[in-house]
């Protein structure tokens, strides 16, 4: 996947785009999906699909904790996507032909 | 046999430690709303890192804690830079999660894998309240505490007070002063129109401490202790009167002693 499919894959919607601020300003966050969900002022099933799509591309991960299912960031991945989002912005800034 | 001691980096309050809380301890840091509970919890973290090469972790319930990081940084603390160089993890979740005891991992596990910390920082144990009944939180409160001992961990867990009830005795209905090693206190008080911080260290197990009240403040360099209220008493009941000095009484005396002479 490029740069541009990665973003348009990223930002698809409102609740990716919150969940994307919230991780990255709070990359130590581990929660149920309903606290997650909580924190965007939104309930569990209303992030379930955009959560999968986050777990898909391997910026989210999850795992028990005692009896609960949690999700947390992958840092790793994280970082790799700041990185190809910073590369694309810079390029489509100084090129703007490249995002057609 | 010795235990060492674990610096909070700020020079008066390990002087009224007399020297630093004991390595391993559990420490309580009970106070109301904007006495500088976390921002003590933060120094003691970034002093551990900056000052005695010992890392740490933070653990809020907060739902944004983006703030911390914020606040931290008007202080001069870049809290992701530690957490880039893997000396700090500042680690969010629900209350509910850090009860979850059951299982291979706890919500710790990871953080504490990844910075294999001396030191942690609750902020705030009072959340825990919502989660469990009276009965039951001493018991979790008691588990918790435990669980960080076992990775022999110099923990500082702050506990919410309200104003009106922060006496020095039964800070918490439920008992959860004795489960921890030392007891920190930090207090509004009103004195002569002006509200002052104070903290007095209650308790501290297996050593000797200063018992009197503090004078504290919240800087922008982070809390400084300064000299005890000497001059103040009653200051915990919340009504502070001054206290007769000796240079006081001794003026007091010579005025009393010349009005009679000039009687007799």
């Amino acid at each position: 996947m490029n740069a541009k499919e990665t973003v348009s894959r990223l930002l698809s919607s409102e609740v990716k785009g919150d969940l994307l601020v919230l991780f990255h300003q709070n990359p130590g966050l581990i929660d149920t999906f309903e606290g997650v969900a909580l924190r965007i002022g939104r309930r569990a099933d209303n992030i379930e699909n955009d959560v999968k799509d986050f777990l898909d591309l391997g910026l989210l991960r999850t795992k028990r904790i005692g009896g609960q299912r949690v999700l947390l960031l992958n840092r790793t991945k994280d970082k790799e996507t700041q990185e190809l989002l910073a590369t694309h912005v810079r390029d489509t800034s100084t090129n703007p032909a490249r995002t057609e | 046999m010795t235990t060492g001691r674990t610096k909070t980096g700020i020079a008066e309050l390990d002087e009224m430690l007399r020297g630093g809380f004991l390595q391993g301890d559990a420490v309580m840091v009970a106070g109301s709303a904007g006495t500088g509970k976390t921002t003590l919890g933060l120094q003691y973290l970034v002093n551990g890192i900056t000052q005695f090469g010992e890392r740490g972790v933070y653990v809020t319930f907060e739902q944004l804690p983006t703030q911390i990081y914020r606040d931290a940084e008007n202080l001069g603390w870049d809290l992701r830079k530690l957490e880039d160089q893997d000396k700090f993890r500042m680690v969010c979740t629900s209350p509910n999660l850090m009860l979850e005891t059951d299982g291979e991992e706890h919500v710790l596990t990871e953080p504490i894998r990844e910075v294999q910390p001396q030191r942690l920082v609750v902020d705030s144990l009072s959340h825990l309240e919502m989660y469990v009944d009276e009965r039951q939180l001493r018991k979790e409160l008691y588990r918790l505490i435990m669980l960080l001992k076992a990775r022999q961990l110099s923990s500082l867990l702050t506990w919410e007070v309200s104003q009106a009830n922060d006496r020095p005795i039964s800070i918490s209905d439920v008992g959860t002063t004795f489960l921890v090693d030392c007891v920190l206190l930090l207090k509004h008080v009103e004195i002569e129109s002006a509200v002052r911080k104070a903290m007095v260290i209650l308790k501290m197990r297996g050593s000797d401490h200063d018992k009197r009240l503090r004078e504290f403040d919240v800087t922008p360099q982070g809390i400084t202790v300064a000299a005890p209220f000497s001059q103040y008493e009653g200051i915990l009941t919340g009504t502070p009167r001054r206290s007769l000095t000796d240079e006081a009484a001794n003026s007091w005396a010579s005025a009393f002693t010349r009005k009679g002479q000039k009687h007799s």
